[in-house]
């Protein structure tokens, strides 16, 4: 029998905590999220979705919690991006290129969640390659907002935020190389982490930019997002998290050129967030950071280089087997010269000196995650009063400058403009997930009141 | 040289192989890529050695 609706929504923490007290089996569990999903095709959240795949890690799952064996993720359903090799699990990275491979071996990050116990619960959309935001994939459907169908969801993981939103599994992995975690968890109003470079293990995933590229989980809640990040390195971030004192942080809210323009509603937003941090005790200022400036063109040139640089072969020899958007960005990067490239890198060290100066003055950088909430599909640019900005350029414009950096950044819900999400982005210090994690729990107490 | 014709001696070096649709819709892209390029080049102009 399907499961009241309140066990497909629930946070990953109470789901673990069903599975330990045998309150439900892991069986049960994915025929739950599994009559979800067929109800909630309409989506596109899937590209290979669990089916009865799921079914073999569910059955030892439950073994291994009948024999109380440790593993934070015991029997728990988390979708994987699908640009993440699952060994005997086709894995397209949402191309046409790759429509037919099924890997040999596990990326690492799924043999870790194996290792925890985890349900490994199908292969979620994204934009093609992940080389692009919206997740109008040409080749396994456009992926849609569940706040609002007829809205993006962002992306490129967008398959994963949609699957964490509507309630198709506990939580998912995703990947960021320009904002492809924070972006959608902001636009469909979930959590989105985007660690710090290098601390999650890539071997596995489809490349798109090796300097940029992060994995990170989408969830629920903050706790899931720690109790996921902890599962997926090996650390302790989120029990450090548990014990940070909040109060006295020194919180900067960026108030850059680059931040502007922004929604309205989204404004209003963030500083109702920042006043409310305020009231609790953080010391919250205003802060410039105008080496941001710099960031599209160095984020644009490296990404451009490192992506081409990736499918040299395929851009070459099969051009029509991509989607017209992603060729193009693959043509132009092969155009990218060795100076270019250099001149950017030279940008990227004096963005990072000014990064880490701010970080003498602050715990926290503080702005929104996206300017913009959940365009339509087919959107092509947003109008602001002063011009006309490109959606997927205004879309990475205040996620992207952390990749460059591959400081750790965290989307979390922050209230709603027009029934649509809005998410606030936190940013903290290289290797600072748990301070960051901690005011990300204060921010999402604050916004349930 | 016309812009176009600069393109696709690029794309030509790069070793693509593109149609003549393909090079106009690449042109967008590739005009505000060398902007940017020319932005990144002006503003570390200032180093001490470009004196």
């Amino acid at each position: 029998m399907a499961q009241p609706p309140s066990l497909t929504a629930a946070p990953l923490a109470a789901v673990a905590a069903a599975l330990r007290r045998r309150a439900i089996s892991p069986l049960e569990l994915v025929d739950a999220y599994q009559e979800r999903i067929e109800s909630a095709a309409d989506l596109r959240a899937f590209i290979t979705p669990p089916g009865d795949r799921a079914r073999p890690d569910a059955k030892r799952a439950q073994q291994r919690l009948a024999r109380r064996e440790p593993g934070a993720l015991l029997g728990v359903p988390i979708a994987i991006k699908d640009l993440f090799a699952t060994r005997g699990l086709r894995t397209t990275a949402g191309s046409r290129i790759l429509r037919d491979w099924v890997p040999s071996r596990d990326a690492a990050l799924v043999t870790r969640l194996r290792a925890a116990g985890a349900v490994i619960f199908g292969k979620t959309n994204l934009h093609e390659f992940a080389y692009g935001v919206t997740n109008a994939n040409p080749w396994w459907g456009i992926a849609r907002n569940p706040r609002d169908v007829r809205r993006s969801p962002g992306g490129s993981s967008g398959g994963s935020a949609i699957a964490v939103v509507a309630g198709l599994c506990a939580a998912a992995l995703g990947s960021d190389t320009g904002g492809s975690i924070r972006i959608p968890a902001s636009l469909c109003g979930c959590v989105g982490l985007k660690p710090t470079y290098g601390l999650l293990p890539l071997d596995g995933a489809v490349p798109l930019g090796w300097s940029l590229d992060h994995a990170g989980p989408l969830t629920r809640t903050i706790e899931d997002a720690g109790i996921l990040l902890d599962a997926l390195s090996g650390g302790r971030a989120w029990t450090q998290a548990q014990r940070v004192t909040t109060r006295g942080l020194r919180v900067g809210i960026l108030r850059n050129s680059i931040v502007q323009p922004l929604q309205p509603g989204v404004s209003r937003q963030v500083e109702r967030a920042a006043a409310a941090l305020r009231r609790h005790g953080l010391r919250v200022r205003d802060v410039r950071l105008p080496e941001m400036a710099w960031t599209v063109a160095t984020q644009l040139v490296t990404l451009r280089a490192e992506a081409s640089a990736a499918h040299a072969r395929w851009i070459r020899a099969r051009p029509r087997a991509y989607g017209p958007d992603v060729r193009i960005r693959l043509q132009l990067g092969a155009l990218v010269s060795g100076a270019d490239y250099v001149l950017a890198q030279r940008m990227r060290a004096k963005i990072k000196d000014a990064v880490r100066r701010l970080f003498d003055d602050i715990d926290i950088l503080l702005l929104p995650t996206t300017p913009i909430t959940a365009p339509v599909v087919g959107e092509r640019t947003v109008r602001w009063r002063t011009g006309e900005e490109p959606v997927d350029g205004a879309l990475v414009r205040l996620t992207a400058p952390f990749n460059l950096t591959g400081v750790p950044a965290l989307s979390v819900p922050c209230g709603e403009v027009g029934g649509l999400p809005v998410g606030l982005q936190l940013v903290g210090r290289w290797n600072d997930e748990a301070r960051l994690l901690a005011v990300g729990r204060l921010i999402e107490a604050l916004a349930s009141r | 040289m016309t812009e176009r014709d600069q393109l696709a001696a690029a794309t030509r070096a790069a070793g693509l192989r593109l149609t003549a649709a393909d090079l106009e819709a690449l042109r967008p892209a590739w005009k505000r890529y060398l902007a940017l390029v020319e932005e990144l080049r002006a503003a570390l102009a200032s180093e001490p050695w470009n004196d």
